[in-house]
Order: C-alpha cells, then structure tokens, then sequence
C-alpha cells in the first residue's frame, strides 16, 4: 500500500462501503429473478455485484484496486448483516481476484472499455467456479449449468464493465475526480482538445 | 465467557474453517445438526436476543427454501427414478428430495454460522483486530472505518436527493429503461459527495498525524488467548463429532461434485 | 503590546509561491509572513484565494500530498518544513476544519481523540488521561462514550478541536470553522476557544468569513486578494480602513458593523468594526422594508398539523398561514421542526394529523404536477437538485417538460443566466460551479416556472457576503413579481433586513407570529429560550431607544 496515497484509500473505502449497500439492496431484486426464473435469475444481474471493482480500478488506476475494493464491500456486507456471512469476504476476495486479473494481464496500464468488459467478464469467470463449489450447482443438469455460466458472463460484461464505466466517466463530468488517474486522464483531454480547436 | 469478548479476527478464522469444512460435506444430517449446536451456542455464550435472532434468520430460511426447491424442481434426472417420497402431497425422487434437503441445510448451517459472527462483533473492533492480528495494512484499515461512518450519512442523503429529484418533475422509474437511468441519476450525485468528502476525510486524517506507519500505539489493543484457541477447538470437534454421528446412521457423504 | 522579536518566532513564511499541477498560474504568489508566539492573526480573503491551501503548506500535507509545485519556504521554530519527518509537522500545527462530517474517521468519540494520540505514540496507560482531560476542555466529557454521529454540528467541532488539542500542536489553525454552525453554536465555539486561551495562551491562526464575534481575539490581519497574494498585513482596523473599497470590490465580508457604517453618513474616517463601536458613534438607521398582508388572500393554510419521526413528536399541533406574495422567514433552533414542517408544506412528507389547503384546495388532491409548479423548494445542498450534465439544460429541464419550443427556451435560458449572473457558464456542469454559483442556480431553477410560493431551507448557509447578497436579491426580485417567499433561517440580519413577517418555532410548534420588529422587543430572555439573537440594527434601534427615554424623563 505504500505507493497509494490516504485519499485514494480513503475514497476506495467509500465507494466500497457505498456499494456493498447497493449489493445488499439487489439481493432481493436476485430472490425475485430466481422466483421468476429458476437459479439462473441470479446469474442476469450478478454483473452489478463486480461493479465496484471495475469503478475502483478505473478511477484509481494502482495495482489492488479491484481485488480490494471488491474485498472491502464484501467485508462490510457481513458487518451489516448480509445473509451470506464471513464466506462471502472470500467470495468478494475471488471475484475481485477475477477482474484484477484482467487490468493485470495490461500490467495496470490499460483501462480502455474493452479491458473494463474483460475485468467484469473475469469476475463473472471466478465466481461461477468458487459458487459452483459452495452452492453446489453440480447438482444442476450441464445444459442449465452453461446456460448460468454464459448470461453470468454477459451480466458482468455489461452491468459490470459497462455501466461502472458509464457511472465512473459521469463522475469525471462533476470535476470531484480531478485528484485521481481519471479525473487527469479527462482533463488532458480536455486540453488537448482545446490545443487543436 | 460470552462471545463477544472473543479475538474477532480468531472468531472470523474459526467461522471460516467451519464453513470450509461443512463445504465437503454433503448429507442432510451433518449441517442439521450443527446449525442447532450453532445456534445454542449463540443463544447460550452470545447474550443474543430472541427476536432480533429470528429477524434476522427469516431471510436465511427464504435463501435456504429457495435452494432446496429450484434443487427439487431443476436437479439432474435421479439414477433410481423408481424409489419415491411422498411430501406434501406431491411425490418425488428420494435421491433428489435427499439432494435438495442437503442443498438446504447446508446454506442455512453456513447462515448460522455467519450470525453467530455477525451478532458478537463490532465492527470497529473486527476491522482494528485484523490490522494488530493479520497484519491489515493501517492505512487500509483506517480508511475502511473512516468509510463506515458515511453510512448513516449517504442515507440521509439519498433521502434528500430523492425528495430533491421530486420536487423538480422527475417521475418515479417505471420499467427498466427508466431505473437504469435512475440509478444512475442518483447514483453520482451521491458518490460526487461521498468523493469529496472522503477527500476531506483523509485530510483531516492527516492532519492529525497519521501516517499509515504501522509503528503506532493502541488505545484497543487485541490479542489472542486460550480461549480463542477453545473456541476453534470446540467448533472443530463438535463438527467431528456430528459428522461421525451422521456416519453412524448410514447418512454421511463426502461433497464430490458429482451428486 | 507583543513584541515581534525574533526568540518568539513560531512559523515563518518567505516568498511562498504554489502551482496546481502544470498551472501557469499561482494559487498562491509570493506569500510573505511571520507568526510569532501567542499570536493571533486572522486570514481574510475571498472564496477560492487559497486560504485554505496555504493551510496545507502549513501542516505539512503539501507538498506530499501536492499534485504542482511549490516554491519558497515555510519554517517552524527555525527549521524548515522540509527537515520534519512526515506526521510530525500535522502534530505541531493543528487544524480545525470547515466541515463538521468530513473530519473523523471512527465511530466513538473517544476512538476519535485516541486516533491522534495513537498515531503519535501516546502510550497506552497515558492515554485515557489525556483523553478526558481534552473533553473536559470543551464539555465534551459526557458524551466521551457516544458515536460521533449522535452529536450536532458544534458538537463535532468541538470534538475535532479537542482532538488537535490532545496532541499538543504549538499554533493552532482554525480554517472556517463555524461557517457551517448556527450562531448560538458558533458563539458557543468562539467562547471554547477564549476560555482556552486564558486558560494557556497558545498562538493560532484565523481564518474566517464572518467576523462577528472574532474581532476580539484578533492581534493582526493579513487579507489577500483573489490572486492570492497577501495584500495587506497588520492592524485589521487599519486594513479595513485603508481597503475597504477594495475589500467590497474582491468579495471580502466586512463585519456588518462596518457595512452599515458604510450605508449611512458616518465619518469614512473612522470605520467602526463591532455593534459596541458602532453604538458608540450614533448608531445608523437603515429602514427596514415595512410592508403588512393582511388584506392579501391565504394561499397556503394548515391546521393542527402532526407528525412524528420514530417515537419523536417533530411538529406538534402546528397551525399556520401563508398570504399572497408574502416574505416569510422561519426562525428557531436546530431540531425545532422546521425543515420536517417545511417539507410537509410541499408534501414531500405527508402530515399524519391535521389539514392542509393549497387555493383552497386539500394539499394532498393536488395532482403532482401541478403542485410542483405552484410550489417551489430550494434544497440546503444545492447539488441535490441537479439533474442533468449542463447548466443549460438544467434551466431548460422544466420549460421542456412544458413542451415549449426550443428557440422560446433559449430565449429563458439566457434571460435566467444573465439574472443569476451565470453569463458563459451555460456548457459547464452544475457540479463544477463555485458555491454561490449552485446556489444561485438551484434557487433559478426553482423560479424559473414562476411558482406562487418559494420555499428555501437555509439558502445562505454557509456562502460568503457577496453570495449572501446576490442570493438576497434574486429572492427579493421573485417576491416582487409576487411569488411568496418562505425561507428557513438563522441569519437575523437577513430576517430583519427582507421579512415582512416572521415565525418562530420551537419544539414542533408555533411560538410567535408577526412582524420582525415586533419580536426583537420581545425580552431577551424570551428570545435566548428561543435561541435566537437580536440583529445588530435592531440592537442600535434599542439602545437609542433606551437613551431617548432616559434623556426625556431627566429633563422632565
């Protein structure tokens, strides 16, 4: 953590704590998908539960940022209450292992759209192997399996990869990132745009 | 001894070991019996309050229920299709009424296990017991806390936006188009808040002197004991225990993944 | 007399300039100054002049925190900053911050003070002392156990003072710290920080808007100016003196004494810069606006109104009326109900007990939309209300929803733009405008439909002079065109200065109703239970009053 100053701590932290709300508020909108669909109802909107990892990692832009921030929420999720207990900081810990795998695989360098998909597909990839275990999906028929697998990747691609980066560049517009990778980023577009107008 | 005065860091281990262990396990008997130790347990050493206890299991039981019937409902055609249950008037496989009651109970063993967790610990004392026992980087830990106290706060604030959004003419979200677009329209005025104040926050933080240096006194200092280490034991041999009970009546199975 | 002798040389600042990130530009230029020991100096500028920068180069966040480049040199007792090790600068030069939330990262008010103490080493056994001792300081001993959460705003800053205190700074930096309080709060935090003083003189550096209050403790006064250079230093009544023009051209908040000096034939010469000087001099008096309602219709009337949070009665048994055209302002303490009533009013909470009628008609038959364009509300945080990505849009947002064409909606948005003095802002986003500039923006978009009532929660908190007034004349403006105005307030000099009637609250209830000269001859006990304070016209008007009598009945 040495190379991280407080404030981007700081602010990962937050926007961790704000989305573990969020997670936990989607829980049910999950119990009614299931209700409507089977097991797979889940699998449409896991994307959302990558997204903090996506906007963390796209705002800060350091090595950890994914894997943290998604550990974070995870982590106070079960602080306040979260159904699914102390396993799910590891769950956290491994869909965040998924994303940063994605920003990793640039060596942190690259957070164009198409690595942000890839950072939510790779969550979408570790925690259908981590639930397969726990929840025993293996009791499922193959067909109903790779179905959850493939709208899994798709949720994450899109409610992960996607919308966080649409979420993340609004928050660039509000100028309250200018202090962070992003908020840089946007300005020396910005002037760059100027310098050739 | 009450629960609560367990090294949290040492109770999270334990909790964890446990859920590991009842992971591999797969029969209905094993997570029965040890989710009612659990909740003795909780009920007994965690000064838990009955009601609150209850409240908080219901969403457990849906979870649990909902495992247990999409398992029954959508679980791989049965190898003896032949031996059936009557339940409820309706008549399944007993392989998978057996399948799906280990689903069950399984998912509720772990959630007994997660409240036990949940309803003896501070937060404040589980985040600085992580940082002195398992060497949680200071800097993290502390901006961890600092980002738990904007919960109440993003609330009230939500609440304002809302009320804020009404005022100027914009309707509620009807469909899904509309919620997306919603979500995102509350979701950056608060997260544009939240950012600056945290930014403040972790001035005002080092303002105060702090580092991030690990070299710091502890006004809550943690350590761990012999009790932590009978907790962990106690857990560990009741679920020894249970599962060779389970054995005993011809019940227990190894999680193989090919059920 | 203190004496500028070098042994007593604190902080030293010479030539400091500093650029943001490849800024061409300064924040600050060339700062020049010298803190001696038990010195209090006061910072005064303009918003956004780097007061609150120069902070940061003072308590060694800049330059490690510091994304440009700073040049010169700040030094503590002789050594450089440069030469602290890193936390050991923020432990000598302590900082109270504006902002009541954004100071404290653990939940306890202890955990809090043990933080700093903590990260400088205390050791364990020293600690609880000196934790209690810090709370006792500023009586905050009872709540030592209590989650930060619960405790009010002057509580919080009293609480983030005493965390600084407990680490024993040598200067204290005070950057704006009641600019977010209510006046009873702030008073209450300037006389925590007298008592201190007296109790163990330390120095401390000012930095302020409003001065009410602080001129007292001031030794000297440096002012800068929007560039951020230093333009004056010494005696702040020279300052004031010598500037004033100046100062009221850079947005530069005078004290009120001195303002009204300004509006009425006192000696130019002899500027005065408290109530007491003021009086002394012949007080002035500035008519307030006079105008009664009484034959105007009741647009807005509610009766027995209830309504509870929780198992807390918030309003109780309320009745109240609004007349056409009207500018009402809503006075009382903090908790007494106001913004739950107000909200209530636009039913953005719905009242449990009672009735309320809008023209005549029940509140809650009102279709929304049309509600929403006979009631406007102003939120306290003006981002709240933003809704789009462009100031243009967020004027044009209403008018569309009205389907008027695109061209008639230019034509608006520009009229609104130039009224609110937002010329060229058009394309930025709301959420990168300057705080007065939200401000004047939210309150537009609220007028912009012409609504019969505006209601406004506290729409000059926490804005300097300059804003205040513009606000002020945006509403006066609106209240001409006939929309009647009820704003929420703590500012007496506002109520005094625009109220045609004013209404106090207390505990989820009415207590007074009228015109605000009649509720500054109320007792000032009675006003002191109400936590309210005569504004500083209305204590003039008394005191001549007070005099007249006397100088009749000698002569008689």
């Amino acid at each position: 953590m040495a190379n991280w100053k407080l404030k981007e701590i700081v602010v990962m932290s937050v926007l961790s704590v704000v989305f573990a709300v969020v997670y936990l508020a989607f829980l049910p909108v999950g119990k009614l998908l299931v209700g409507f669909f089977g097991p797979i109802g889940y699998d449409l909107i896991f994307g959302i539960w990558f997204i903090v990892s996506i906007i963390a990692a796209y705002i800060i832009r350091k090595p950890g940022a994914a894997f943290l921030s998604e550990t974070i929420a995870a982590t106070v999720e079960v602080l306040l209450g979260s159904a699914v207990g102390p396993m799910l900081i590891i769950s956290g810990m491994i869909q965040g292992v998924g994303a940063e795998a994605a920003f990793a695989a640039t060596r942190w360098k690259n957070y164009t759209t198409k690595v942000l998909v890839l950072a939510g597909m790779g969550s979408a990839v570790t925690s259908f192997i981590w639930n397969f275990y726990l929840s025993g999906y293996a009791a499922l028929s193959t067909g109903y399996v790779t179905a959850m697998f493939g709208v899994r990747l798709v949720s994450g691609a899109l409610l992960a990869g996607i919308l966080g980066k649409m979420i993340s560049d609004g928050l660039a517009k509000t100028g309250v990132l200018s202090g962070f990778a992003l908020g840089k980023e946007v300005r020396s577009q910005n002037n760059e745009a100027q310098q050739i107008s | 001894m009450r629960l609560q005065q367990l090294n949290p860091s040492m109770k999270a281990l334990t909790i964890v070991v446990l859920v590991l262990l009842l992971a591999l396990v797969f029969d209905p008997i094993t997570p029965l019996l040890y989710g009612l130790w659990t909740i003795a347990i909780t009920l007994l050493f965690g000064q838990v309050n009955l009601k609150k206890y209850g409240l908080f299991l219901i969403p457990f039981f849906i979870i649990a229920f909902g495992m247990f019937w999409t398992t029954l409902v959508f679980g791989e055609k049965p190898v003896n299709p032949d031996d059936m249950v009557k339940v409820f008037g309706m008549t399944f496989a007993r392989e998978s009424l057996f399948t799906a009651l280990s689903l069950g109970l399984r998912v509720l063993s772990f959630a007994m296990l997660s409240l036990l967790f949940i309803l003896t610990t501070d937060p404040t004392r589980f985040i600085l017991s992580l940082m002195q026992q398992c060497k949680l980087s200071p800097k993290l830990a502390y901006g961890i806390l600092a980002g738990f106290r904007f919960l109440p706060m993003m609330r009230e604030e939500l609440k304002n936006i809302r009320a804020a959004h009404r005022i100027r003419g914009v309707g509620r979200a009807n469909g899904w188009k509309e919620s997306f677009v919603q979500f995102k329209r509350y979701s950056i005025p608060l997260l544009a808040g939240a950012i600056r104040k945290a930014e403040r926050t972790a001035i005002a933080m080092e303002s105060k002197g702090f580092t991030g240096d690990r070299n710091r006194s502890f006004y809550r200092s943690f350590a761990t004991g012999k009790r932590d280490w009978i907790f962990l034991v106690v857990m560990i041999g009741m679920f020894v225990l249970i599962a060779f009970t389970s054995w005993s009546l011809g019940y227990f199975q190894w999680y193989n993944g090919e059920v | 007399m203190k004496l500028n002798k070098s042994p007593n040389l604190l902080i030293d600042v010479q030539d400091l300039s500093l650029y943001f990130e490849e800024a061409q530009v300064p924040v600050l230029s060339e700062i020049s100054f010298q803190l001696q020991q038990r010195e209090n100096v006061l910072l005064l500028g303009p918003s956004g002049c780097g007061k609150s920068t120069l902070t940061f180069c003072l308590n060694g966040i800049y330059p490690s925190e510091l994304d440009g480049r700073l040049e010169g040199e700040v030094s503590l007792n002789g050594k450089p900053t440069s030469e602290f090790s890193p936390g050991e600068l923020s432990q000598k030069v302590g900082v109270v911050f504006q902002d009541p939330e954004g100071q404290f990262c653990m939940m306890t008010v202890e955990d809090e003070v043990a933080f700093g103490l903590e990260n400088i080493g205390v050791p364990v056994e020293e600690m609880e002392e000196r934790i209690d001792q810090v709370l006792d300081l500023v009586n905050l001993l009872p709540y030592k156990e209590q989650s930060i959460h619960s405790l009010s705003g002057g509580m919080k800053q009293k609480l983030a003072l005493a965390c600084v205190l407990a680490l024993q700074p040598d200067v204290l930096i005070l950057d704006e710290p009641t600019a977010n309080l209510d006046p009873l709060a702030k008073k209450d935090f300037i006389q925590t920080i007298q008592f201190l003083q007296q109790k163990q003189p330390f120095s401390m550096i000012v930095i302020e808007h409003q001065l009410e209050g602080w001129i007292p403790l001031i030794d000297r006064s440096l002012i800068m100016n929007k560039q951020g250079e230093i333009f004056y230093e010494g005696p702040l009544r020279n300052g004031i003196q010598q500037h004033v023009q100046f100062m009221k051209e850079q947005g530069i908040c005078l004290p009120k004494a001195t303002e009204l000096a300004l509006q009425s034939e006192i000696d130019r010469a002899h500027l005065p810069l408290t109530v007491e000087e003021l009086k002394r001099m012949g007080g002035v008096s500035v008519p307030p606006k006079k105008r009664t309602y009484h034959d105007q219709p009741v647009i807005l009337q509610a009766e027995n109104i209830e309504w509870s949070k929780g198992n807390e009665r918030i309003i109780d048994n309320m009745n109240f009326s609004l007349r056409e055209g009207e500018f009402m302002a809503i006075v009382g303490a903090n908790g007494s109900g106001k913004t739950s009533f107000s909200r209530i009013l636009s039913r953005l909470e719905t009242r449990q007990k009672g009735s309320i009628d809008l023209f005549g008609k029940a509140l809650q038959s009102w279709r929304e939309a049309e509600l929403r364009r006979k009631i406007g509300y102003v939120f306290q945080n003006p981002e709240h209300q933003f809704i789009t990505d462009q100031v243009y849009d967020e004027i044009a947002y209403s008018l569309r929803l009205q389907n008027k064409s695109e061209e008639e909606i230019a034509m608006k948005v520009q009229e609104v733009l130039r009224q609110c003095q937002l010329d060229g802002l058009e394309y930025r986003h709301p959420f990168t405008l300057s705080q007065g500039q939200k401000r004047r923006l939210s309150v537009a978009i609220m007028a912009i439909e012409d609504p019969a009532i505006l209601i406004l929660d506290e729409p000059t908190f926490g804005q300097d002079g300059r804003s205040t007034e513009e606000i002020m004349n945006l509403l006066s403006r609106k209240n001409e065109e006939d929309t009647a105005i009820v704003m929420i307030t703590h500012d007496m000099e506002l109520v005094h200065d625009y109220a045609d009637r004013v209404v106090v609250f207390e505990s989820g209830k009415t207590v007074f109703d009228g015109v605000p000269q009649e509720l500054w001859n109320k007792p000032s006990d009675v006003l002191e239970s109400w936590h309210l304070e005569r504004p500083i016209q209305a204590v003039i008007e008394e005191d001549e009053g007070r005099k007249v009598n006397r100088h009749a009945s000698s002569t008689t």
